[in-house]
Parts: structure tokens; C-alpha cells; sequence
């Protein structure tokens, strides 16, 4: 392969890689108020599809994503805000329509032990620096 | 006092990789989800009934006794597949059974009752399935046991199966005591 066509193909790869903004939410679903779509799309990102289980709705051509893509566009239009929204679809799926799971005394353990592990793993480490070093 | 700290990894590891192995081993579906509606009020709906002239009230329906709510549509397989079981509650059960009508066509449904035969005591129409997302689902078929005053016990997601059949009468034998 001479360098050029590297240079094209993984020019090509990077375009794709970076354009990678799916577009999914189908025309007739597009809020006209600019401001309004981003903020559905910005909501869409963070909510699971249910069917799909690891895309967003964003990114999801199920029936049910197209639905609550649909739902989320209504309620911004009656003028909820975003915590408003996010009560609606957690009360009726539970915290696991959110692809990212909010910070809770259940959750304590899911967001905090890295960090523990973490300092066990360096204070151990620094432990047995100093150890060797003495010898 | 080293060498009996070594050991602690060990049993450690042995641990972690028992529970895995329990895991694996005890009979678990882990892409199954128990609904968020657990011990719940019914969400409150108004819906055209497929059968009935007059509309369906969820707040008049839900009360006194134990009902099974099934989300149905002619075009989805698995309900056919459960429909034997759907019918044998409430035939052989005596178990009143609401089935609501998922994004469906209205002929095609009154069309399949006729043919299938008919469990329900009222089929209320979600024509855009919003009665459905009110309810949590995802995807039908999904039944629920509702005990008295609307409160929401259990809710099976897909088709129920000659196992899932005995597990639910057998959880609305114990709601009952």
C-alpha cells in the first residue's frame, strides 16, 4: 500500500469516526424550536432503550425508542424541565432507563469502591516500595 | 505471620469465583427486570374498548378482586403462543382477565378473539401505545397481576409458557391468603 491511499483510508476512518452523530430521530419527530430539539436530543442521549438495552433512544429505530423520543418532544413543548422528564420515564421503567445510573445510597457502593480499590491498590504499593527499599 | 497473610488472596479468589459460579448455576434470567410498578397504584387510563360501547375506566375496573392485565396485538406471535393460558385463567380459574390492545388494527383483533376465542372481560385500544409506556412495558406480550384495590404484584415480560402458567397461579394463590 503506497502511503497516499493509507493516508486516504484512514483519513476516511477519522470522518467517520467523528460524523458518528447518529441520526435516528426521524424528520417528522424534529421540534422546530431549535433550542427545544437540542434539549430532546441532549435527554435522548442519557435515556436507555429498553428493547435494545445498550443504545440510547437516540440511537435506537425500535418502535418504543421512536415513542419516547416522541413523549420527551411533548413534554418539552408543554414546558416540563429536564428533572420533570427524567421523573416521568424512571416512575414507569425504573432507574434502569437511565444509561447512566444516579448517585443513590444504593448505588454508593457502584460509584465509590474504584476509588477504594484505588487507594488499597496504592497504599499497598507504597507499603512494599518503602519495604524493598530498606533492604 | 507473611506466609498466613498469602493465604488471604486465595480465599479471596475462591469467593468471588463461587459466587460467579452460583450465579451461573441458579435458574435466572438476568436481562429480566421486575417492574418498577411493583406494589403500586394501576396507572389511571381512559380507553375505547374494542368490545364494548361504552369506554374503559381503569379507576372503576381495579377494586375488589385479583386481575390479570395482559398487552396484546394480533400481530405478535408469542401472544398467540400464550393465548391457550390466557384463556385457561379465565376459564378454568375463573380469573378475570383485562386485555389491552397494543398498536393494533380493531378489526383484525375483533377477527382473532373470534377465531382464538375470547378470555377477556374488556379489551381496552391503545391505538399508540401510550397506555403501555404508562405501565412500564416494553414489549409485549406482558402480564400483570393486579390484587384488589389496583395494586400491581407481579409482572411477567413475553409469553407466558406451561412454567410461567403454574408460577402465577401459584402467586395469586398466596396473594390471596
Amino acid at each position: 500500500m503506497t502511503n497516499k491511499t493509507f493516508i486516504i483510508i484512514i483519513s476516511i476512518f477519522l470522518i467517520q469516526f467523528f460524523l458518528n452523530s447518529s441520526y435516528t430521530v426521524e424528520p417528522d419527530e424534529v421540534l422546530e424550536n431549535q433550542k427545544q430539539e437540542l434539549r430532546a436530543r441532549d435527554i435522548s442521549k442519557n435515556v436507555r432503550c429498553m428493547i435494545c438495552q445498550n443504545q440510547s433512544i437516540d440511537e435506537s429505530n425500535a418502535p418504543l425508542a421512536k415513542d419516547l423520543r416522541i413523549i420527551i418532544r411533548d413534554k418539552i413543548k408543554e414546558g416540563n424541565n429536564d428533572k420533570e422528564i427524567y421523573k416521568f420515564l424512571t416512575d414507569r421503567y425504573g432507574d434502569f432507563i437511565l444509561l447512566k445510573p444516579p448517585l443513590k445510597l444504593s448505588t454508593l457502593a457502584l460509584w465509590f469502591l474504584p476509588f477504594i480499590f484505588f487507594i488499597i491498590g496504592f497504599f499497598i504499593v507504597f507499603v512494599n516500595n518503602k519495604k524493598s527499599k530498606k533492604i | 505471620m507473611k506466609k498466613q497473610l498469602l493465604i488471604i488472596p486465595s480465599i479471596l479468589f475462591v469467593l468471588i469465583l463461587s459466587t460467579f459460579f452460583y450465579l451461573l448455576i441458579i435458574e435466572r434470567n438476568p436481562s429480566e427486570l421486575p417492574s418498577n410498578l411493583l406494589n403500586k397504584n394501576v396507572p389511571n387510563f381512559k380507553a375505547e374498548s374494542l368490545l364494548k360501547n361504552e369506554n374503559f375506566v381503569s379507576s372503576k375496573e381495579f377494586g375488589n378482586e385479583i386481575i390479570l392485565v395482559n398487552f396484546f396485538a394480533t400481530w405478535c406471535s408469542p401472544c398467540r403462543d400464550e393465548h391457550v393460558y390466557i384463556k385457561r385463567f379465565a376459564n378454568e380459574k375463573g380469573i378475570r382477565v383485562i386485555g389491552i390492545n397494543y398498536k393494533d388494527n380493531s378489526n383484525n383483533a375483533i377477527e382473532w378473539l373470534k377465531n382464538l376465542g375470547n378470555p377477556y372481560s374488556d379489551v381496552p385500544i391503545d391505538k399508540d401505545g401510550r397506555i403501555a409506556i404508562d405501565w412500564g412495558v416494553y414489549g409485549i406480550p406482558e402480564t400483570f397481576i393486579v390484587k384488589s384495590k389496583g395494586i400491581i404484584k407481579y409482572r411477567h415480560v413475553g409469553p407466558i409458557t406451561k412454567k410461567i402458567y403454574k408460577k402465577i397461579n401459584l402467586l395469586i394463590r398466596e396473594i390471596e391468603q
